[in-house]
């Protein structure tokens, strides 16, 4: 038989209670001054944050209800009543070092399937609604593109001979100067003035084309953009920079997988269409000697190793194993045709001079 | 045998145990750490009682996620979209109308973290909470505060301390209801301190256009500049707000118990320049300590006077929500 003097809340009112509680395993009964209440379970009391040197318990239906002891209560009360919860309900189940190892691997699982699910998904994603998708976010790219009725037969004349299958919906050259070209959602590409200015032949834009084709063909821009947002919403719930980074880094990765995968099939197509990829990996090299010019002072080994760090960092392949790449794959011997003729060439590259209507400039968010 | 059936004591006065006990803070964990500051509140004779759970706030957060994303989403993309097609005017309507959700959405949020805040603490074996949904609150929130905004700002103490009443007139302890009879018109001098902001923005503008600074020291003097902005405008945010919660919290009344704020705009200082220091002081490390801090600040500087009847201080008859203040930490807007 237990009798000890708790405290007690009922939960109704908020008078504070000095009853006896009296009772042994199977329950017990709160008696106070004309009152009494039970029988009551010591399976339903929940142990709960109590001050030092004492105990409190709630009651499992009972809102509000409570009963507290002082510390020194009889060894016999003590083995009935639950114990307080450490870490919390499940940790407390199976231990802190497995809860542990589950909840790490559980996230590791998470970012995997964060990182490749936009993968998986894109190729099921109706390329109609990427193509609206695009549409919408890139319009007439704000009237930046170049025309003139030479230079458009010549852009015509270079898709007909690298995007025979017409691949991409569009293909434009705009009033950018960079020395770049991005392939949009929506199966859009765009090669920058700046790109085809600088460029010393026309199958060195074919180059670049098919490598942007091959970004169509892969959809790797749908999946880039399901990435970016599919883990902005996964890690927002994080917060500071770490997350940003952390996305940052894995898009890149990503990223540079399939930027060799738009390689080879910028090779694939340069061999259908049966242009060099010498002058690409031309192009490829000049890159890689700005590189070295920009790094000139320090030593070459340590530009080798800048080189090296700029490959795992930057969202391209280094120019220099591009430019590896290409040179490999020209056939000795082998009698090329040039992607465009040469007036069709001179069209191209003097087009954005021309057309004096196309709007220019673009701020810094495209120039990478 | 019972004590306090009847009247308890009266003057009441919060008190924190200052100390920090022997066992570190439970975790950084929001639930944790609200259960350890107010299971160290004292309230007249007996601790406060924190019993939400980490589980309804992860509720509150999984609805933020479907109520807010899906407006949020739409800003960020379906209006630049539909406005690079060429549907300008659809897209300022249909952008002016998210906009309008989200805020909406933020009002709602204070209105439920405050229930969901009373529906969990309880005192006694007693809690409070309300029965409202919210949701008129969420209206008055979008049409007080353009309101307010109209007239030059003129009428944003009004409307601020409008919405505090509001707000605290739909919330009760036990069977009785909070009554919040704050008023806007001594606020409004220290309000009217914004305006002189501009003021001082063009005089130091001025001075520095006027004169023939070398350029090194125009460029220091155009950071000073800058910063002095920055500071005056925080300083005087802080002037006001430190009146508007004492305001807000005199005006408070709870069946027979009245309610003091008394923090000062220097207590405040103090407790920003502390925070800096503590901060900065441990390399970010002291940040853990914030919350203490700021819950301490604001048990310190309460009071309440008067008596209550336990015996008639029943249980509370409001809706337990099952889902947490999510939707308010996601927007990070503050408790009070």
């Amino acid at each position: 038989m237990i009798e000890v003097h708790p405290w007690h809340f009922d939960g109704r009112n908020a008078t504070r209670w000095k009853p006896v509680l009296k009772g042994d395993i199977g329950g017990f009964r709160l008696i106070g001054e004309g009152w009494e209440s039970g029988p009551w379970h010591w399976s339903d009391l929940v142990a709960m944050d109590a001050p030092e040197g004492q105990r409190l318990y709630g009651h499992r239906h009972e809102h509000g209800w409570r009963l507290g002891f002082a510390e020194d209560i009889p060894a016999e009360l003590d083995s009935l009543l639950p114990r307080r919860p450490r870490y919390g309900g499940i940790i407390d189940r199976i231990g802190l070092l497995r809860a542990s190892v589950l909840l790490a691997s559980g996230a590791a699982l998470l970012i995997f399937v964060g990182v490749k699910a936009p993968g998986w998904l894109a190729p099921y994603i109706p390329q109609s609604w990427e193509d609206n998708m695009g549409d919408a976010m890139v319009g007439n790219f704000g009237g930046r593109y170049c025309h003139t009725q030479a230079g458009d037969l010549a852009v015509k004349a270079l898709v007909q001979k690298v995007d025979p299958e017409r691949r991409a919906r569009s293909i434009e050259v705009a009033n950018v100067d960079m020395v770049n070209a991005v392939a949009l959602p929506g199966r859009r590409i765009i090669l920058f003035r700046g790109l085809v200015e600088k460029a010393n032949s026309p199958d060195e834009v074919a180059g670049i084309l098919g490598h942007e084709l091959g970004h169509v063909r892969h959809r790797d821009t749908l999946t880039a953009m399901m990435r970016q947002m599919g883990l902005s919403v996964i890690l927002g719930g994080l917060s500071g920079d770490m997350a940003n980074q952390l996305n940052g880094v894995m898009a890149m990765s990503y990223s540079r997988e399939a930027e060799h995968e738009a390689d080879l099939a910028a090779l694939d197509t340069m061999k259908v269409a049966n242009i060099s990829p010498a002058a690409t990996a031309d192009f490829f090299r000049r890159m890689d000697v700005k590189d070295a010019k920009r790094n000139s002072g320090k030593d070459v080994h340590s530009a080798a190793e800048i080189s090296d760090i700029a490959e795992w960092m930057s969202s391209h392949p280094s120019s220099e194993s591009r430019y590896s790449l290409f040179t490999k794959s020209v056939r000795r011997g082998h009698s090329y045709s040039p992607s465009i003729g040469e007036a069709d060439w001179r069209a191209l590259q003097n087009m954005c001079a021309q057309d004096r209507k196309a709007a220019s400039g673009w701020n810094s968010a495209l120039a990478k | 045998m019972s004590d306090s059936r009847g009247a308890a004591a009266a003057d009441f006065e919060l008190t924190v145990e200052v100390c920090v006990d022997a066992r570190p803070l439970p975790g950084f964990h929001s639930t944790r750490t609200r259960t350890y500051l107010w299971s160290r509140t004292r309230f007249i004779d007996e601790r406060l009682e924190w019993t939400g759970t980490g589980k309804e706030l992860f509720f509150g957060f999984l609805m933020v996620l479907l109520l807010l994303g899906l407006p949020f989403l739409f800003l960020q993309f379906g209006v630049q979209a539909l406005a690079l097609r060429g549907f300008g005017g659809l897209a300022a309507a249909l952008g002016v109308a998210a906009a309008l959700m989200i805020y909406l959405m933020v009002g709602i949020a204070r209105f439920r973290a405050l229930r969901y805040r009373l529906s969990r603490t309880f005192w006694h074996g007693i809690r409070g909470g309300s029965d409202d949904s919210g949701l008129r609150y969420g209206f008055s929130y979008i049409y007080k505060n353009i309101i307010g905004i109209i007239p030059f700002w003129l009428l944003v103490p009004w409307a601020m301390v409008s919405l505090w009443n509001e707000r605290w007139n739909k919330m009760s302890f036990g069977p009785h209801p909070f009554l919040s009879s704050a008023r806007a018109g001594p606020l409004i001098k220290r309000f009217l301190l914004f305006y002189l902001a501009p003021f001082l923005i063009a005089l130091m503008g001025n001075m520095f256009v006027y004169s023939n600074f070398p350029p090194m020291f125009a460029v220091i003097a155009m950071i000073v500049i800058v910063m002095g902005v920055y500071v005056l405008l925080a300083l005087i945010a802080l002037i006001y707000y430190a009146a508007f919660l004492r305001e807000g919290v005199n005006g408070l009344t709870f069946s027979t118990l009245e309610f003091k704020f008394d923090a000062r705009t220097d207590d405040w200082l103090k407790l920003f320049f502390g925070d800096v220091v503590l901060v900065i002081l441990t390399l970010g490390l002291g940040s853990i300590f914030l919350q203490y801090r700021h819950w301490k600040f604001f048990i310190t500087h309460m009071e309440a006077f008067g008596e209550i009847d336990l015996e008639t201080l029943t249980q509370s008859p409001t809706k337990v929500s099952k889902h947490g203040e999510g939707l308010l930490d996601a927007l990070d807007v503050g408790a009070f």
